[in-house]
Parts: C-alpha cells; sequence; structure tokens
C-alpha cells in the first residue's frame, strides 16, 4: 500500500515581486492588500490552515489571524452575502469560490444584490469574487466551469481573467481596490505552469480593469482571447509566422467593461478577426465581441468574423473527448489559414 | 422531536478493541455478504489509490477509508427497489446497490466502456433499474433531486423508499435545506444519512455548524432522528431497517446522523495538513470498521479461513474488473458532440465548420 | 514490451513534482503496485507504486529532479506492463463483451440537416459570385474613395475575391500587381508598351519566410541600423532578381606593378594622390564595357537599355556598412583623374561626406575584396547593373612561365583573381569569358600611360 506524506506546512511570508508563478502571483497581490490595508480580509471554504483547495491563500491565517481570513461553511449564498453586508460596512472582503463551477450556488445574491445595489440605493460593494476556472485539466463536467457568460449579462458586475503572472498580480490588487463588485477567474491550469513563471516587480503596481494587452502584434489578423487561450492564440501565431502570416494576439484581460478601443484598433489595422475563447459557443463572449466588431469596424472588415470556442456540450471528462471539446491549436492555425486566404 | 441513541456509538472504549452491534437480525449468510462488500469497497478504493499514482486515473481519487460501514450497512438495509443517491465516499452503497467494480474503474479510467463513456468521473453515472441516481459535485443538490424521485414515486403509486447521503459540510448548503424541508412537509419516504465524518475538506464541523450532532437539525424540518455507530455496519444496517419501515408506512422523512471519521484527505492530494497528529492513527488503530466487523465476526465462529477465503475472491474480482476496464479503449473523440439533446432531433453539437 | 512510467499528476493545478528517491535501481525487478519511486509536490509527497511488472531498465531522472507532469521518468521492461486481456479471456464467465454504453454509442444520429440548396435559377448571385462582385465592407469602401470597380480586378482572395491587400496594391502601383481581367473576347494581339515601366516578369512569386531565430540567454538583440536594412533589401532583391553566375580569371599584374613602382612618387608628386593598382583595373574595365556594352546596360521588362555613360561603382567597406559611390563617365578619366576621383570618393565616403548623386547611377562595380586578403569571391550584382567584377589580393606567387626557347620556368609575379558575377538573364557564359579575357589581356599589356 502505497503511503501519502504530510507536506512541510510552509507559511513565510512571500517575497515581494520576484520570479513568480501566477498563483505566488495572486498570493502575493492579496497578501500586500492586506497589509496595506486592514479593511481587506479573506472569505471562503477551506482558506484558512489549509491555504485554499488551489493554495492561493496559503499562509495568511498565519499572518493576520482567522479574524481576517475566514474559513466557511459549505454555503456559496452565505459567502456572497456575507462579503455584501460586510462591504456595506467598510470592509473590502476578498472571497473565494473553491471551484467557479460552486459560483451557481452563489448567483441569485450576486446578481440579484451584489451587482444591483449602487444603481438601487447608490451603495457601491468592493468586493472581490474569484476562484479556479477552465478546462483542460481532466476534470469533468463539476470542475471546468468558464462561468464568464453567466455574468455578462448582468449589468453592474466586473469580470477580470488575467493570463500573466504579472496581470494575475496587478488585477488582484486592482480589484481589490476597485469601488465595485469584480469577479476575479483564474484559470486553474496556469496556476503552476512553469511556462508562466516571471519576475515580477519589487514595487506596488496594479494593472487597470477595463484594459485589454496586445500580447503580440502583427498585420496579417487578429486573435482576441482570454485566459489560457491567450497560450493557444501564441503557440498557433508562432506556427503561422513561420507559414509569413503575421498575427497580432489580443489579450482581453478584463471581460467586462469590455476594451472596445483596444479590440477596434487592432481590428481596423488588420481587418480581419479571430475571437478564441474556452466557453462553449453559443451565447458566449465571442458573440458579443463580434456583435461589436460588426457594429463599429464593419467598414474596416475584408472577412468575416470568426468565433472559435469549445462544442456547445458540458466539459467531458475523458482526455480525447475534453480535447475535442476544446478549441486546439491546432483550429486556431486551420481557421487563421482560412481567414488569411479568403 | 425525538432522536433515538440506541444504535449510538459506545461512550467510551476503556481499552477493549471495538467489535459491532450483537443484536441483530441478520442471518450469517448475510453477515458474510456484508463483510464481502466491506473488503471490496475498501481494496476496490486501494486499487483506484494506486491507478491514480501511475496516472491511469486521470481526474481525482477519493477515499471512504474509515468510513465504508456507513455506507455498506445503511445501503444493505434497502429492498432492490429502493434508491439511493450518494456522495463520493459512498461507493460501498454503490456497489450494495448491483453496480459492479468494472463500471467504477472504467468511469475513473475515463474509458469508453465506463457507463457515461468518458463523460464524466468516478461514481457520477446512474442506473435507473439499480435504484442508483449519481450524485453531481454541488454538494445538497441532490437531496431535491431525491425528493422527487419519491414524488415520482408516489405520483405513480409505487412504494419505495430513497435514501440521500449527505456529509457534515453539505448540509450547510441552500439545497439540502430546500429538498430536505420539501421532503418533510410533504411526507414523503425519505431517508437522508448525515455522514458526520468531521471534515468538510479542511473544514471541521466546528467551523460547519453549532449543532453538536447533526441529528438535531431534524427538529428544524419536524422529522425523527436517529444517532448510529457509523464503524459498526451491523448498527447502521438495523438503524436504516429501523428508519425505512417508517418512512415506506407513511411516517415521512427521516435524518440518521453515522458518526465516523475521514482517514484520508479530502482527494488523494490532500496532505492533511489541518489534522491534529495522532487522530488518523488512533480511529485507524481502535475503529477500523472493517476490523471492528472481523472481530465481531471470530468472536461468533467464523473462521480466519473463511474470511480470507472472501478475501481472496474479492481480489480475484477486483482484479478481474480492473483489467476489463483497462482494456477498455478511450472514447472517440467525436463522441463528446453527442447526446446533449435527442440527437433524433437535435444534430450533434459538432464545432462549425470555418469559411466552407 | 516496455511500459513507460511517468510523474503523476497530484492535483488539478499541479504541473510539476520533483523525484525525492529511487526506490528501485536499474536492473532490479518489480511487482505491479510495488512502490517505484517517491516525489514531493506543491500539494503533497506521495511514493508511487509501479504501474506494471517487470525490470527497471531505465531512469530518466535523478533524485532531485523537477519535472513535469507525464513526463516519463522511468522504463521498465517487462513481462505483465499491461493487464492481460488474455488471463481475463480465460475466464469467460467474467467477461463479457463491450457493452455498448448508452451514452457513448447511441443510434447513429441523422445527418444534421443539410441547408436548402440554392434555388437553381441563375438569377441568384452565388456566394462566389458575391466574394468576387461584393469583396468585404472593408475593400469596398477603399474601391469607393479611389473610384475603382472591383469587379474589373482580379482578386488573390477566396474564389477570386478582391482582398484588401489586391486593391491597396492595385492603387499603389497604379497598374494592377493582378492584371485586370482579361476582356471577354480579345479582337487583336496589343502592341507592346513605348515605355516599359514594368518589373521584370522573371520575378518569383514571394515565398513564405523562415521562421525568424529566437535569442537565447546572453545573446544580444539591436535593431538594424537605416543603411543595413537598405543593404539588406537591396541584396536580397538583387538574387531574386538576376540569374547570377560567376567566373574566375587570375591575372599577371606584374607589369602593373612594375609601372606603379616606377611612376610612384613622382605620381605623388604631380597628382597628391597615391597610385594604386585600381586606377589601371578601372581603365581596363572601361576599355572593356566600350568593346562589350552588354556589360554596360540594364534589363527593363523584356527590354535591354545600353547606357551611353560609363559610370563606375566602387565598394567601400565601412565600420558600419557598406556603400558604393560611383565614378561618372570613367573612361573620360586618365589613369591620374580616374586614382583622383577614386580615393576621393573613399576618403569622403569614410567622412560621410559623399553627396547623394555620387552613390547613384553606376552602371557597372567594381569591388576589391582583395584589400583585406581575399583571393576571390563571388559578388552580388548592385541592381540594375548586370555585372560586377570582384578583385582579390594581388601578392606574389610562383608562376610558370616560358622562354623564347620554349623551355618552362618558374618566375615569381605579381598575380590576382578575377571573378566576374554576371546576369545570366541577358549575358551567356561566352560572353563574359571574352569580357574578362579582354580585361586580363588589357592589364597583363602593361599598356598604360600614368
Amino acid at each position: 500500500m502505497s503511503t501519502t506524506v504530510k507536506k512541510e506546512h510552509k507559511s513565510a511570508r512571500p517575497e515581494r515581486g520576484g520570479q513568480a508563478t501566477m498563483v505566488e502571483a495572486i498570493r502575493q497581490g492579496i497578501w500586500e492588500e492586506m497589509e496595506r490595508d486592514p479593511s481587506v480580509f479573506v472569505i471562503g471554504e477551506d482558506v484558512g490552515a489549509y491555504g485554499g483547495a488551489f493554495k492561493v491563500t496559503d499562509g495568511l491565517i498565519d499572518q493576520f489571524g482567522k479574524e481576517r481570513v475566514v474559513d466557511t461553511p459549505i454555503s456559496e449564498g452565505a459567502i456572497v452575502g456575507a462579503a455584501c453586508g460586510a462591504a456595506l460596512m467598510g470592509m473590502r472582503p476578498v472571497a473565494e469560490f473553491q471551484f467557479i463551477d460552486f459560483i451557481s450556488a452563489g448567483f441569485d445574491l450576486l446578481t440579484n444584490y451584489a451587482a444591483k445595489c449602487r444603481y438601487r440605493w447608490g451603495a457601491g460593494l468592493p468586493t472581490v469574487f474569484r476562484g479556479p476556472c477552465g478546462s483542460g485539466v481532466r476534470s469533468g463536467p463539476f470542475h471546468s466551469l468558464n462561468a464568464e457568460a453567466f455574468f455578462l449579462n448582468t449589468a453592474g458586475l466586473k469580470i477580470v481573467e488575467p493570463s500573466t503572472a504579472y496581470d494575475a498580480k496587478g488585477l488582484i490588487k486592482a480589484a481589490i481596490r476597485d469601488p465595485d463588485p469584480v469577479l476575479y477567474f483564474e484559470h486553474k491550469k496556469l496556476y503552476r505552469l512553469p511556462r508562466l513563471r516571471e519576475e515580477l516587480p519589487a514595487d506596488d503596481y496594479i494593472v487597470e480593469i477595463g484594459k485589454a494587452r496586445v500580447a503580440r502584434s502583427g498585420r496579417d489578423l487578429t486573435i482576441i482571447t482570454f485566459g489560457a487561450m491567450v497560450l493557444t492564440a501564441l503557440d498557433a501565431a508562432e506556427e503561422l509566422e513561420r507559414e509569413g502570416l503575421d498575427v497580432e494576439v489580443i489579450d482581453l484581460r478584463t471581460l467586462a467593461p469590455l476594451d472596445k478601443q483596444t479590440i477596434l484598433a487592432s481590428v481596423k489595422k488588420t481587418s480581419k478577426a479571430i475571437v478564441l475563447h474556452e466557453a462553449s459557443r453559443t451565447g458566449g463572449i465571442g458573440g458579443e465581441i463580434a456583435a461589436t466588431l460588426a457594429e463599429e469596424a464593419f467598414e474596416w472588415l475584408d472577412a468575416p468574423l470568426i468565433r472559435l470556442a469549445s462544442l456547445d456540450t458540458p466539459v467531458p471528462y475523458s482526455p480525447p473527448l475534453e480535447d475535442y471539446y476544446l478549441p486546439q491549436t491546432k483550429d486556431v492555425v486551420a481557421a487563421a489559414r482560412k481567414l488569411a486566404a479568403y | 422531536m425525538n432522536i433515538s441513541t440506541k444504535y449510538g456509538p459506545p461512550e467510551a472504549t476503556n481499552g477493549e478493541p471495538l467489535s459491532c452491534t450483537t443484536e441483530t437480525t441478520l442471518k450469517p449468510e448475510q453477515l458474510l455478504e456484508l463483510y464481502r462488500y466491506l473488503k471490496l469497497t475498501r481494496l476496490v478504493e486501494e486499487r483506484l489509490v494506486n491507478l491514480y499514482r501511475q496516472t491511469k486515473v486521470v481526474g481525482g481519487v477519493f477515499r471512504s477509508l474509515g468510513q465504508e460501514a456507513t455506507a455498506v450497512g445503511t445501503a444493505y438495509a434497502l429492498q432492490p427497489e429502493d434508491f439511493i443517491t450518494p456522495l463520493i465516499r459512498d461507493l460501498g452503497a454503490v456497489l450494495v446497490k448491483g453496480i459492479r467494480p468494472r463500471d467504477i474503474f472504467a468511469q475513473y479510467m475515463a474509458k469508453a466502456w465506463g457507463p457515461s463513456g468518458g463523460r464524466d468521473l468516478n461514481i457520477h453515472f446512474g442506473d435507473m433499474e439499480k435504484g442508483f441516481i449519481g450524485p453531481i459535485s454541488h454538494l445538497g443538490d441532490m437531496i431535491p433531486v431525491m425528493t422527487g424521485i419519491l414524488l415520482g414515486g408516489r405520483l405513480k403509486q409505487k412504494n419505495f423508499v430513497g435514501i440521500a447521503y449527505i456529509g457534515d459540510g453539505g448540509m450547510s448548503t441552500g439545497a439540502f435545506h430546500e429538498g430536505l424541508n420539501f421532503a418533510a412537509v410533504q411526507k414523503l419516504p425519505l431517508i437522508v444519512v448525515a455522514e458526520h465524518n468531521q471534515y468538510a475538506y479542511s473544514t471541521p464541523t466546528s467551523l460547519q455548524t453549532a449543532v453538536k450532532d447533526l441529528a438535531e437539525k431534524a427538529a428544524g424540518y419536524g422529522i425523527p432522528a436517529y444517532i448510529v455507530d457509523g464503524n459498526d455496519v451491523i448498527a447502521c444496517y438495523e438503524v436504516t431497517k429501523l428508519a425505512a419501515d417508517h418512512a415506506r408506512s407513511g411516517g415521512g422523512a427521516v435524518l440518521i446522523e453515522a458518526k465516523t471519521y475521514r482517514r484520508k484527505g479530502h482527494a488523494e492530494h490532500d496532505d492533511q495538513r489541518y489534522v491534529a497528529a495522532g487522530e488518523v492513527e488512533w480511529w485507524e488503530k481502535n475503529n477500523d470498521p472493517v476490523d471492528r466487523f472481523e472481530k465481531y465476526l471470530l468472536q461468533t465462529g467464523v473462521t480466519k479461513d473463511k474470511l480470507d477465503e472472501i478475501t481472496v475472491d474479492v481480489v480475484r474480482e477486483i482484479d478481474e474488473d480492473c483489467a476489463w476496464a483497462e482494456s477498455s479503449p478511450m472514447p472517440e473523440a467525436e463522441q463528446a458532440a453527442y447526446n446533449v439533446f435527442d440527437n433524433s432531433i437535435v444534430p450533434p453539437a459538432f464545432r462549425p465548420k470555418v469559411l466552407e | 514490451m516496455s511500459t513507460e512510467v511517468v510523474m503523476p499528476q497530484m492535483g488539478e493545478s499541479i504541473a510539476e513534482g520533483t523525484i525525492t528517491k529511487w526506490l528501485k535501481k536499474v536492473g532490479e525487478k518489480v511487482e505491479r503496485d510495488e512502490p517505484l519511486f517517491e516525489i514531493s509536490t506543491d500539494k503533497v509527497d506521495a511514493e508511487i507504486p509501479s504501474p506494471a511488472a517487470g525490470t527497471l531498465t531505465e531512469v530518466r531522472f535523478k533524485e532531485g529532479d523537477t519535472v513535469e507532469v507525464n513526463t516519463v521518468v522511468a522504463v521498465l521492461d517487462g513481462d505483465g506492463s499491461v493487464p492481460s486481456v488474455k488471463s481475463v479471456a480465460e475466464k469467460p464467465a467474467a467477461v463479457e463483451p463491450p457493452p455498448p454504453p448508452v451514452e457513448a454509442k447511441p443510434e447513429p444520429p441523422p445527418p444534421p440537416a443539410p441547408p436548402p440548396p440554392p434555388p437553381a435559377t441563375s438569377a441568384e448571385p452565388t456566394v462566389e459570385d458575391l466574394r468576387r462582385t461584393k469583396s468585404s465592407p472593408l475593400v469596398r469602401k477603399i474601391a469607393q474613395e479611389h473610384n475603382v470597380d472591383i469587379s474589373k480586378l482580379e482578386g488573390t482572395g477566396l474564389s477570386g475575391r478582391v482582398t484588401k491587400n489586391d486593391i491597396l496594391s492595385f492603387i499603389e502601383s497604379g497598374s494592377p500587381t493582378a492584371a485586370p481581367a482579361p476582356p471577354a473576347a480579345p479582337s487583336q494581339p496589343t502592341a507592346p508598351a513605348a515605355a516599359p515601366t514594368a518589373p521584370a516578369p522573371s520575378m518569383p512569386a514571394e515565398l513564405p519566410a523562415p521562421p525568424p531565430p529566437r535569442p537565447q540567454m546572453g545573446d544580444r538583440v539591436e535593431s538594424m541600423s537605416i543603411m543595413r536594412k537598405k543593404i539588406a533589401e537591396h541584396m536580397v532583391l538583387s538574387r531574386r532578381t538576376s540569374a547570377h553566375v560567376t567566373t574566375v580569371y587570375e591575372i599577371d599584374m606584374t607589369r602593373v606593378a612594375k609601372l606603379r613602382e616606377k611612376h610612384r612618387d613622382s605620381f605623388y608628386e604631380r597628382t597628391g594622390t597615391k597610385l594604386t593598382f585600381m586606377p589601371f583595373i578601372f581603365e581596363a574595365v572601361n576599355k572593356g564595357l566600350r568593346k562589350f556594352p552588354i556589360f554596360n546596360a540594364q534589363v527593363s521588362g523584356e527590354q535591354i537599355i545600353y547606357k551611353q555613360d560609363i559610370n563606375l561603382g566602387m565598394a567601400v567597406a565601412l565600420d558600419w556598412g557598406l556603400i558604393v559611390p560611383v565614378i561618372k563617365r570613367a573612361d573620360d578619366l586618365s589613369i591620374s583623374g580616374l586614382a583622383r576621383a577614386a580615393n576621393d570618393l573613399a576618403d569622403r565616403a569614410r567622412t560621410k561626406q559623399l553627396k547623394p548623386d555620387e552613390v547613384t547611377g553606376g552602371t557597372f562595380t567594381i569591388t576589391n575584396p582583395g584589400v583585406f586578403g581575399g583571393l576571390f569571391g563571388t559578388p552580388i550584382i548592385n541592381q540594375p547593373q548586370l555585372a560586377i567584377l570582384g578583385v582579390g589580393k594581388i601578392e606574389k606567387r610562383p608562376k610558370v612561365m616560358t622562354n623564347s626557347d620554349g623551355d618552362d620556368f618558374l618566375a615569381i609575379r605579381w598575380m590576382a583573381y578575377f571573378a566576374l558575377s554576371f546576369d545570366h538573364r541577358v549575358i551567356d557564359g561566352a560572353d563574359a569569358e571574352r569580357f574578362l579575357a579582354f580585361v586580363k589581356e588589357q592589364l597583363e599589356s602593361g599598356d598604360f600611360s600614368v
């Protein structure tokens, strides 16, 4: 019989800056904000001694105590509602969903209470709701969700999703300082990806919410994407470069409110666009972006807009099924080739 | 409302190794069958852990080590027409309901021959014929679903009962409350088995609920409750028999709290750093459900050879079923697109071709 | 049959694990499920059981190595790598044919309803027609702004669609790169244009560029200077334009060397400039170009333009690149005039004082890699010229010669290799041989007036 050995409990304060993976970057960001502002606190399931299912909040309880790192029952409704209430009292809660799939259990309070508070009576809720999203990790239909489309149609919720360690830290800090509710989605496949390990600045910085990033500039066509698909798009762009195609990749970073300026500027330059995302195609953010381009960049378009997304199915578990479900680099390459030849 | 503690855990062990409840209606061959299910549950899980570490299981593995008696004993008290909806730690109940290990192995290994064809994992599937409704990951959701199964059964004039398993964590959800409240109002034959294994992932019960015994919650729904020693397979059987009789005879919903202990982490990647030193070892040494039942059986005259013979047979079954599952192909990729809807009406969800 | 042992993924986000201990050595036998190695990850430490029975034949990582999940860390050779289905088959009671899982093998669904076929009437334009005539919003907008009829252009896109690039290059060039669609029924052949300006017809289609190299750690990256970019473009353009052939002659420069030695001091006193080998070579080339005018010509489309003036380009190496100043009307100049012009241009090239018209209008170029010691090279033609002469190192070499008695003897002579690259589109090998042989004859004769 094989054994499992308990890990040495590491709770040292993370470095400011330095080499960091995405999970370390998010932890640094929360940690620094908790040091900076005593109203910032963490709330969620298993976020205390265990440090969260993905260890994002690892060590916080030792530094800040259980008053500011609150372990909750399995009650997403309670987490969202309590975060809203605490925010009304001037606190800045950072609430964790163990997996974004479980955001559904807090859906009512998020969409009906958090999103509408400022609009109804002027009470902004400086709250962050964060958690691991995303597929491609063999976790099946209940641990692989990309939830953005559920909330894009709810006015009053900002939505961000980083694809680099730098942005992850800058965005969590910006989200914590934001006066309104921010849904902060973390692609679990990126948490510890060695490819994303990078040197972070030692100085305090934020990444402004509402600003996209040109992840790669090019002139022939634009791929608009975010999250783990940024890597897929960059891989595809590299492959296409060998064929002489110069592809621009836009990393949205913020999904609501959309940075139309960056998207439009890119597509006006290249005249051709692919919108790439991991959630199912129908009703996904790709439709919103394509519609925006059709409305505001029609006269600059030299080809139909292409949406590349996952199948309109739940996320399947088995590797061949999940690989088929998700857009792969080869799918992006094939679509880009056709679009370029149009 | 009353809480029956007749089958509750013993007050103290006073050093004597624990055995099982001696008063039982179970026949000798049933006792041996119970033993077989206990061993099957434990050894299937051990095989799954190995398959996981050998990367043949690509998702997580969730053990019921130390609490197998609750799932096996409670499910064994049901009739074939009765239903269960288990938690991830109720593999024993699933096996008792007649699901074969090979289905479990194929399911965990994401194989084409698994009951969901690789679409979902572990025990996330179902078999209406066998009265097995697979759970989803969202805890509490299966309580209202089982309530609906029973409501449907009543509308179809069928007389069966259903067990919905829940844990000390899952009882904190809104869905649990809504489902049980409705079943209680409707006097539906719902048996909620609340497995009090003391941890929800890393969260101890003290951070989950302010009641001492989960059974106290029954008062809020106006239903009777039982507390049972969840590591005593016979007690689990007997208490469920009582609850099922109550439910089947029109008495409505009941709550059984099974006191037990989760000896492994939430899943194989959990190192249990939050558990006090020595705690797991104490339960392993002093209150292991398989050890206790073996002791009971030996006390009642069953020979060690007989028990070994059963274990050998269990290992044989596991070897065969595991080999069968491993020989299954992985699913065809295109299968991902099928069965979102009835494909005779809505075509499969293939990715639209670009610029064709 | 061998089995690969991989680093397991202990948790959804875990990307790598560290091998902390090998429990078996290479060559040792291991049972299936027997602990094989120990790992440590961000979440948990664990002992990893062998996936199969067999002998450990290869260990790819040592203790302490951190490897990505699913990386093969060891290989087993063995007896029971995969659970044998055969052993199961021997117990037929235990196996049933795999059931077709209800969900996984649905009844073959009816194929998705095909789109309704296009109406048979020819009045409705097809998608292809629409692509050709409507192109895209962008192209329509550009077409409107520049008053271009899209339907008259031949496109390179899908269904012959006029793409953004097609219309932009049409407008930029003033004439289409993609020729206009031919008229349906040409009545008679059109006369050739009087003043052709179209690029060479032999220009090959653009090939896909190879992937650019990526800098490695420690490499230095800097942007090209404007001069460097121009040289790069110019060189590549030349290789794509001309059919380069190079021929090499060895020329005896002894007589020129003697002349140079004889006049060196007086020449400097008289002219204020040094007497090098180059003015002699220039003069020999001038005579050659007059005798063989194809070497002083240019190609335009399907026509050859013979230049009136001989404007000799001379490549000057600079610390920051290369420049080719031009000696205009070189055949009007004497040896001293050539020497003065050459030295003056070279000096001013090195001090960045050349005027724009002093680097344009060349009709033939001479390059002199020999100053660095090079024996000969294969120079690239300076477009739109048709040939370039490379002068190798002029040095004393042993040379077999024959005296008037017909006896061979070894002599020490000033020798140099002259490499002529020419454009085989319009100059054949025999022409090049004659030209270079003539230049050789001139130089070896030593018939120059200094």
